[in-house]
């Protein structure tokens, strides 16, 4: 959850086979227990150019305050694009990689308007973060619902801080992994016609306050992408709101 | 069970950073990154955020202080942190009881 008056701009490429897709996102935590985010998707793919592919609108809900050992987030997200979207963020379905050998002029055509809930179920322990996301998608032109699935846990390479401020110490990086994938739809639940992700992640948090994560993803099957490299640069804008307030 | 009686010997324990000078410097940096958005640089408060410099939080218990970083408080509007390590919350109360 992003902190109450606060706006995190990102940059997320996901690099493929001959193809490029770019998300902007804008993320404004509205209150403690909310937070909504905004994002816009284009790609390039090798041959055929660039081309916007929509956007989204997402907001989450931490439904109970305090910390549990487990904390559930609900995650709501409508999508407007189109079919030659290449954004990947999640996997659900029967999503492989051949979704994206259609050419763009045709998958262009193919526009979609899809809403996507997640519950979130994370855990901090031991100075770990344990996340486990558990996806539900609905294309609103009356096709089934997609199902999906991401675990991912993460930790700091230094629970203490230094006193000194440094760039490259170990507490700025945060080192993890995450599997990801498809669990079939509504009908055909299963692990059938599935693709399937596991990816080591590194974040590095610059004393700026910008933070760069780098995260290739290995397909875990034959209808997966071989490699997915992701990329994110984000830079969180600490209250904003105060910018247009009157000081106290 | 023996991750809430590993906690309660957490808290018993104090703050295992109290009187280290390092961790006062540590939890400067750490506030600066992630308190004085909202309780303001010199830690006087703004708005909704109270003074961390007030009577009230200087006498507080260390464990009271974790407790409150660790679980937040809704209507004040301020989120957990639980995400951060005990590690740097511990470090943060070194710096703000260095305050006083």
């Amino acid at each position: 959850m992003e902190e109450p008056g606060n706006l995190e701009v990102a940059f997320d490429q996901v690099a493929g086979k001959s193809f490029l897709s770019s998300i902007m996102e804008l993320e404004c935590g509205v209150r403690t227990w909310w937070t909504t985010e905004f994002y816009l998707d284009g790609q390039a793919t090798g041959g055929q150019g660039a081309l916007f592919t929509g956007w989204r609108i997402e907001n989450r809900f931490r439904p109970w305050m305090g910390e549990h050992r487990i904390n559930p987030v609900l995650y709501v997200e409508f999508e407007d694009i189109n079919g030659a979207d290449k954004s990947l963020k999640e996997v659900v379905g029967h999503d492989v990689a051949d979704d994206q050998l259609v050419p763009n002029v045709e998958a262009r055509q193919d526009h979609q308007r899809e809403l996507e809930t997640k519950l979130i179920l994370s855990s901090n322990v031991r100075g770990w973060d344990i996340s486990t996301n558990l996806i539900g998608e609905k294309n609103l032109a009356a096709e089934p619902w997609e199902f999906g699935y991401a675990f991912g846990a993460s930790r700091p390479l230094a629970f203490a801080v230094t006193p000194s401020p440094c760039t490259f110490c170990r507490e700025n990086f945060s080192l993890g992994a995450e599997i990801f994938g498809g669990l079939g739809t509504w009908r055909q639940f299963g692990l059938t016609g599935t693709s399937h992700y596991i990816a080591p992640i590194v974040a590095w948090q610059l004393p700026s306050g910008a933070q760069l994560t780098v995260s290739p993803a290995f397909g875990l099957n034959g209808n997966s992408h071989t490699l997915l490299v992701r990329f994110t640069v984000s830079y969180e804008m600490e209250q904003i709101g105060r910018l247009f307030r009157r000081s106290p | 069970m023996r991750t809430a009686l590993l906690v309660c010997a957490l808290l018993a324990a104090g703050n295992p950073y109290e009187g280290k000078p390092d961790a006062v410097r540590a939890g400067a940096k750490l506030y600066g990154r992630h308190c004085a958005q909202c309780h303001g640089p010199t830690a006087e408060g703004y708005g909704r955020a109270p003074s961390l410099r007030s009577a009230r939080i200087q006498t507080a218990a260390p464990e009271e202080l974790f407790h409150t970083i660790t679980n937040g408080v809704m209507r004040r509007g301020m989120p957990s942190w639980a995400h951060l390590p005990a590690e740097r919350r511990w470090q943060i109360i070194t710096y703000i009881r260095s305050l006083k």
